[in-house]
């Protein structure tokens, strides 16, 4: 753990000790990240910076949560980030198909016990997406790196939506082996 | 066969569920279920954390932007709605501010006192501060002239700085401090109020003196320590 991987945990720790200053810290420490995170997803200024207060606040209240799992202090707190700007987003979204977006749950399958904890820590993700074709990896990342929908998704790629969806799960199905392998 | 919490998980579309949930791919009921049947199930949990693990190395990519100056007050706004004392936020907090004002009041009535002799009828309350701060030497009397639009300020104690200036500042409410220019630290001043300050100033209203560069903060905001501050007391 590097030294200012090791500050920013303490600082969380202290955090969910309601240590202001602590907190202070942290947020000189990291808020251009999260805003980095806010402002990429949401794509509106003033929505981003409402959303890195919102991101703050729930940082201040749950702290405490930051613990086990093994996550590098910044992913937890980009993780925070993250998912608020697509509860955002999830909420103006509308609703899909239920029966579109089923899935079978197959009764038996591959023990991910097994292969949850693969090898390589990290640093992995960058050549698993290089095995995908390229428009794949490229979704891959806008989904994450942009919080693109399946709509949003098959209108950049111009593909039908149903395609999208076909060959974004077989792609995520590929990324998984390659990743726990 | 639903998607909630029952079925054996860890099949081919559990696995892709996880993936769509790490990746936030699906819509706000879908991921609220999914959260849940994840949550339920610790294979799920375990794959759901690789995803995390794996995905998070993509994190560098979100590039750094700082965000506005006052977002962190906005925050502690939010969090702290009473008397905010957060350290280093002092600029901010109204707490800080009255705390402040409170400690200086019996100051402020003793130091008036000796200069209570008789006076003109009054025409409107009479404003008087006393401004000193806890590890500082520097103290001012303040008085709120209504007729002249002027504060006067009388030094009682405190020594220049070389190559700094003492600064005066009005704030009001939550407002952001305002400046009345750069005074002298020994002796008696007269300093002109800026229209925006004279409207509202009155009880309540916080002076505070602040320790500048040459000729004042060059940004209209204060930069340097607080080395006084009072609030302004209707006598």
């Amino acid at each position: 753990m590097s030294q200012s991987t090791a500050d920013i945990a303490d600082l969380i720790a202290r955090t969910a000790l309601k240590d202001r200053a602590a907190f202070r810290d942290l947020y000189g420490r990291t808020s251009a990240k999260l805003f980095g995170v806010t402002l990429r997803i949401l794509r509106d200024r003033g929505e981003a910076e409402e959303a890195l207060q919102e991101v703050y606040v729930k940082i201040w209240q749950r702290a405490d949560r930051y613990a086990a799992g093994g996550y590098s202090p910044i992913s937890w707190l980009v993780a925070v980030a993250r998912n608020h700007s697509l509860d955002v987003l999830r909420a103006r979204r509308p609703l899909a198909d239920d029966i579109d977006v089923a899935l079978d749950i197959a009764d038996s399958g591959p023990d991910p016990e097994a292969a949850a904890i693969g090898k390589g820590e990290r640093g992995r993700i960058d050549e698993c997406l290089g095995e995908l074709e390229g428009d794949k990896a490229e979704a891959v990342r806008g989904a994450y790196l942009d919080g693109f929908s399946y709509d949003e998704l098959a209108a950049r790629f111009n593909v039908p939506l149903n395609t999208m969806r076909t060959w974004l799960r077989r792609s995520l199905i590929k990324l998984r082996e390659c990743l726990s392998a | 066969m639903s998607r909630d919490d029952q079925g054996s998980e860890g099949g081919e579309g559990d696995q892709v569920l996880v993936a769509e949930f790490a990746l936030g791919l699906l819509d706000a009921g879908e991921h609220e279920r999914a959260g849940r049947r994840i949550a339920a199930h610790p294979l799920l949990r375990r794959d759901y954390r690789l995803w995390r693990l794996r995905l998070g190395a993509l994190d560098h990519e979100f590039a750094e932007t700082a965000p506005p100056a006052d977002l962190f007050h906005r925050i502690e706004a939010r969090l702290f709605p009473a008397p905010a004392a957060a350290r280093g936020g002092f600029w901010q907090s109204l707490g800080f501010w009255r705390g402040v004002a409170a400690a200086c009041f019996a100051v402020a009535v003793i130091a008036v006192g000796v200069d209570l002799a008789p006076r003109p009828p009054l025409t409107g309350p009479e404003l008087v501060a006393a401004l000193e701060a806890e590890g500082s030497n520097v103290k001012f009397v303040a008085f709120y002239d209504q007729a002249a639009g002027t504060v006067r300020l009388a030094a009682l104690s405190g020594a220049a700085v070389p190559d700094k200036d003492f600064e005066l500042w009005a704030i009001q409410g939550k407002n952001a401090p305002v400046s009345m220019g750069v005074v002298p630290v020994s002796g008696k001043v007269d300093m002109p109020m800026p229209a925006t300050v004279k409207q509202t100033f009155g009880a309540g209203t916080v002076l505070a003196v602040t320790l500048e560069q040459k000729g004042g903060s060059p940004t209209g905001a204060p930069q340097g320590p607080i080395v006084a501050s009072g609030t302004a007391t209707a006598i």
